[in-house]
């Protein structure tokens, strides 16, 4: 029983950290209906960053922040205009998946060369302490990784749905013609959601490198997983996106506890197929998704 | 021009049969059957991609199922190789027709993560069943001809490939002549409207997405009676599902010839940069910004480029509405 | 069609007979009196990239210092040695390639082994099928050895099943009162890593103490809290980590995080590696690990590989970089023995027979090998003590004592 808790208590942690991972994808997709192969070299790239941020000035791996969300920011802008846009819109779903992974292998390789092979890895003294609640576990750098993914969830709906830019992008999202003959600058709107997205992905990267040791090919991992998530939120929506992490998240905690880690790993395949046959535009997402 | 373009395969295709008498030692004939066996699947892929504009990016599930069925069969249950390799492919088929089903009912992004999803998912399944497929130890296969010696099963094999590759061009060349051909290219352009119009367009796709699963474990398993040692996470891969795309695209999706020039071009590239950037991992920057650079500046491939100069593309661009007229009775 | 695949069929036959005279590169074939000559040649695949990019790099290193050290001192029966080496991108295809090019095309004169047990068997099947000798620094898996291969030598003292042999003997002659009653074993989904947890797994089981948690994880498994949950749910006396790097980093976090405090703590490789302190902080102390090698070990040629290792790379040499010098060490000694190091099928011959009857002087201590190439001698034992590598067991070769049980992390 106490396995059974545990096992949900991981699974709700990291599932949170999921939906942080996820975001960005969901971004990408619903603002160009592209699907970016390249977000968890993104992260990867994040993760080395903070690596180097804390290891040459010796401070907490989250002041890296400050240094890399603005650049990730400005880096996902420049992909969606200078690269994404310029793709034909006739096949843009194929090439920009082709376009993406050219710019996932680009970003292994530079970490490669420079970084060279060998795992690096952030560790803070309260990455392996743990908080114990009626005989359940709950590790700190977990708890920090929910917390940061909380927040940052928190803000980017805030901006979402507050502000000025959230609603273009929204109205960009739901619509792009739409959007277009209201006003909108949609291209405009598309880059900053690509520089968003991004801008996701350095948290994500810093909150993985407190967490998992990582190599240059470590991305490739993820992919899988992070599609699986987007699928069964319903592609675009950000919020199914979210309530996907944290659902797979502890389907894949009570799978690891009590059958194993093939079997968990599984899960993700297995509730993406179920989602496809059973509803095609995912368990959260709208009417949006069906076509794409 | 009618001869040049008649007489251009038939001399390429002369030159292949003569390639292994040509070159001076059999590592260039195990180079030249890897990249036939490649032009091969990436053919086949195209037999999807390219009629359809479905991406798959799990080819290597089929590759790999191919495989794994063929080896097992051999292995297990000491059936000859050739019956393996047939029973094994027929049962792949079968299982993509049951795959494509699900599959194509998303269009677009959500089938290309599908795809993505299969091959992981497969990974998992024979890496994880070790009492039928060995798993992470691998499966080992006896070679089909013991009273050979190494370099003359690459060149039996760079023929099998060869005939392979010959049937897959074949079977392209055919579906792009027939009103299946016509059906298929027009859920490409516009899917709705062709579905309005009355192509089946889900039966269509499920048998060009079987079709090209058939071809693609048939190499899969030629590849594990050459090759001998069979390891999930290695032929369960995605970057041998994406090579199928980037021979094709690179190439010309459109043209039956362009995977098989993507091929001839990407994998004798792949090895260069590997040798002439061999020591960093500076090689896989290299591949990915020509990937980069092939989807912004030629993403309708070589063949494209050059046959558009001579008179437009083998399969001329017209509007859906205008091929619908050649479909819809 | 009928036609075209009959005349297909006629050529191949045809090409099946004038193949065998029309390379110029056979196997064994002489070689030109100018290759005689020049430098002594040797071919190496190695994952540079990829997922085993990181122990194939220590590998490359041990090469490298083994080859400067030969020719600092004239090179190899008077020629220098150079080494060719390829990246195989962690990829078997990639392998065989590499090997069938540097064999047939480069003619190389020696090829040594790539990394990783899953590229050790498609690589020696060519080295094989070309009649080379085939020594090599990572394949310990005991599958490596069922093939019949007949030129493959692993270059470490034992095979991974056997690397914790001191360890369950140690543990198997405890007192009673003081002997662990339950074991938790996790291990990768990989061939080496579960050969080792499982070697120490069955003898302990054998002796009584009961295994209570067995799990396997994939390779992309990310995330070890469940894992460890699981391991806290039977609080067993011994765990064991059947591991590589970071898969070793993340057992450990998640069993501290989950208050797993077991009297013993082994884990495969991670630990060996430089990288693993850093990674797991204070955790470290008295984490055992089976070793190959270490640094203070006095076997002939170790302290010059020491020595030169921090030269060239300005670091410390590492078990798989001692690894890849014992290969140089090994084939070396062969060859000055016979005096002979061309590709052909003679002195390949003459150079295996050697090495399968001979003893080794190395720096992993004296080497010598069975009828299948296994190395008949066994791994060491090293544990972190007040935060140093100290080896604490074999008795004669101990630099400190097993602490047991563990303080806890």
């Amino acid at each position: 029983m106490t396995l059974l808790l545990q096992g949900l208590a991981l699974g709700v942690l990291t599932g949170g950290l999921y939906a942080l991972l996820a975001s960005g994808l969901s971004l990408y997709f619903g603002v160009m209906r592209v699907v970016m192969v390249a977000h968890p070299a993104f992260l990867f790239l994040a993760a080395y960053l903070t690596y180097t941020v804390h290891t040459t000035l010796g401070v907490d791996p989250f002041l890296a922040l400050p240094l890399t969300v603005p650049l990730f920011f400005v880096l996902g802008v420049a992909v969606q205009r200078l690269l994404i846009a310029r793709l034909a819109p006739e096949n843009l779903a194929m090439m920009s998946v082709l376009l993406t992974f050219g710019i996932a292998l680009t970003i292994e390789g530079l970490l490669g060369t420079f970084y060279t092979g060998s795992y690096k890895s952030v560790s803070m003294e309260y990455a392996t302490k743990s908080l114990t609640i009626g005989g359940v576990h709950l590790p700190y750098d977990k708890i920090i990784a929910f917390g940061v993914a909380a927040l940052t969830l928190a803000v980017l709906f805030a901006v979402l749905i507050r502000s000025r830019f959230g609603q273009s992008l929204r109205a960009t999202i739901q619509h792009r013609e739409a959007a277009r003959l209201v006003g909108i600058h949609t291209e405009r709107v598309a880059g900053y959601g690509f520089g968003v997205g991004l801008a996701t992905a350095a948290v994500g990267g810093t909150v993985l490198a407190l967490i998992t040791p990582f190599f240059p090919a470590s991305h490739w991992v993820w992919i899988g997983k992070l599609m699986a998530i987007i699928v069964v939120g319903g592609l675009g929506s950000v919020v199914g996106a979210a309530l996907a992490a944290i659902l797979l998240g502890v389907v894949e905690g009570m799978v690891l506890v009590t059958v194993d880690a093939t079997w968990a790993t599984m899960m993700f395949y297995v509730f993406l197929f179920v989602a496809l046959l059973v509803r095609p535009q995912g368990f959260f997402g709208g009417r949006l998704a069906h076509r794409f | 021009m009618r001869t040049v373009s008649r007489g251009l395969p038939l001399l390429v295709a002369a030159l292949a049969i003569a390639y292994p008498w040509l070159v001076p030692n059999y590592y260039l004939v195990y180079a030249g059957a890897l990249t036939v066996m490649y032009a091969a699947m990436s053919t086949s892929w195209n037999l999807l991609g390219g009629f359809t504009g479905y991406v798959s990016l799990g080819h290597s599930a089929f590759f790999g199922l191919g495989a794994y069925g063929t080896g097992l069969l051999v292995v297990r249950l000491d059936v000859p190789w050739v019956v393996a390799l047939l029973v094994s492919a027929l049962l792949v088929t079968v299982f993509a027709v049951g795959v494509g089903i699900a599959a194509v009912r998303v269009r677009g992004a959500s089938f290309v993560i599908v795809s993505i999803a299969l091959v992981s998912m497969m990974n998992l399944v024979v890496q994880g069943w070790r009492s039928l497929t060995g798993g992470s130890t691998g499966l080992q296969i006896p070679s089909p001809f013991p009273g050979l010696h190494r370099g003359q099963t690459h060149v039996v094999f760079f023929y099998l490939f060869l005939a392979l590759l010959g049937l897959a061009l074949l079977t392209w060349w055919y579906v792009s002549r027939s009103r299946f051909g016509a059906g298929l290219r027009a859920i490409r352009e516009d899917e709705d409207k062709a579905e309005s119009l009355g192509v089946p367009t889900a039966a269509y796709k499920v048998i060009a997405f079987s079709l090209s699963a058939l071809f693609v474990s048939l190499a899969g398993g030629l590849y594990a009676v050459w090759f001998g040692s069979l390891d999930p996470i290695f032929v369960f891969s995605i970057l041998i599902g994406s090579y199928m795309v980037l021979m094709s695209l690179l190439g010309g999706v459109r043209n039956l010839y362009g995977p098989l020039l993507g091929a001839l071009i990407v994998a004798p590239a792949g090895e260069y940069f590997l040798i002439a950037l061999g020591e960093t991992q500076i090689h896989l920057t290299a591949t990915g910004l020509v990937l980069v650079l092939v989807v912004l500046f030629m993403p309708d491939g070589i063949l494209a480029r050059f046959t558009r100069k001579r008179g437009g593309p083998s399969i001329p661009d017209e509007s859906a509405d205008q091929r619908l007229q050649g479909v819809a009775p | 069609m009928a036609r075209v695949s009959k005349s297909l069929a006629i050529i191949s036959i045809c090409a099946l007979g004038l193949t065998a005279c029309a390379k110029t590169d056979e196997p064994g074939a002489a070689q030109s009196p100018g290759q005689q000559q020049g430098p002594v040649k040797i071919g190496i695949s190695l994952p540079l990239t990829g997922d085993f990019s990181e122990p194939g790099k220590g590998i490359q290193e041990g090469y490298q210092v083994w080859a400067d050290r030969v020719n600092a001192k004239g090179g190899l029966l008077g020629r220098k040695v150079e080494l060719i080496f390829r990246d195989d991108a962690s990829d078997p295809n990639r392998v065989s390639s590499d090997y069938e090019s540097l064999i047939t095309q480069d003619k190389v004169n020696l090829v040594f082994g790539p990394f990783s047990s899953r590229l050790v068997i498609p690589a020696a099947k060519v080295a094989e099928s070309y009649n080379m000798l085939f020594v090599e620094p990572a394949g310990a898996a005991a599958e490596v050895f069922e093939q019949g291969f007949k030129r493959l030598f692993y270059a470490a003292p034992a095979i991974a099943s056997d690397h914790y042999n001191y360890l369950a003997e140690y543990i198997t002659k405890l007192p009673a009162d003081q002997r662990p009653k339950t074991a938790a074993y996790a291990s990768l989904d990989d061939p080496f890593a579960q050969g080792t947890a499982y070697g120490l797994r069955d003898k302990l089981a054998a002796a009584g103490i009961k295994t209570v948690v067995d799990e396997v994880y994939p390779p992309e498994t990310t995330d070890f809290a469940p894992i460890a949950a699981k391991i806290a749910a039977v609080k067993p006396d011994l765990v064991v980590g059947g591991t590589q790097f970071e898969d070793s980093v993340g057992l450990v976090r998640a069993l501290q995080e989950l208050k797993v405090q077991p009297k013993l703590a082994a884990f495969s490789t991670g630990p060996t590696l430089a990288e693993f302190p850093a990674a797991v902080k204070g955790a470290v102390e008295h984490i055992i690990s089976p070793v190959g090698w270490s640094a203070t070990a006095t076997y002939p040629g170790n302290q010059d590989l020491v020595k030169r290792y921090k030269e060239m790379f300005n670091g410390e040499a590492n078990e798989d970089a001692a690894n890849g010098y014992t290969v140089g060490q090994i084939v070396e000694t062969a060859v000055n023995a016979v005096k002979c190091v061309d590709p052909t099928k003679e002195c390949q011959d003459k150079l295996t027979e050697h090495i399968r009857q001979g003893t080794f002087e190395t720096v992993v201590g004296p080497l010598s090998f069975d009828d299948q190439g296994r190395p008949e001698q066994a791994h060491m034992i090293q544990q972190y003590v007040n935060g140093k590598v100290e080896i604490v067991l074999p008795e004669q070769a101990k630099t400190a004592g097993i602490v047991y049980p563990k303080k806890e992390w």
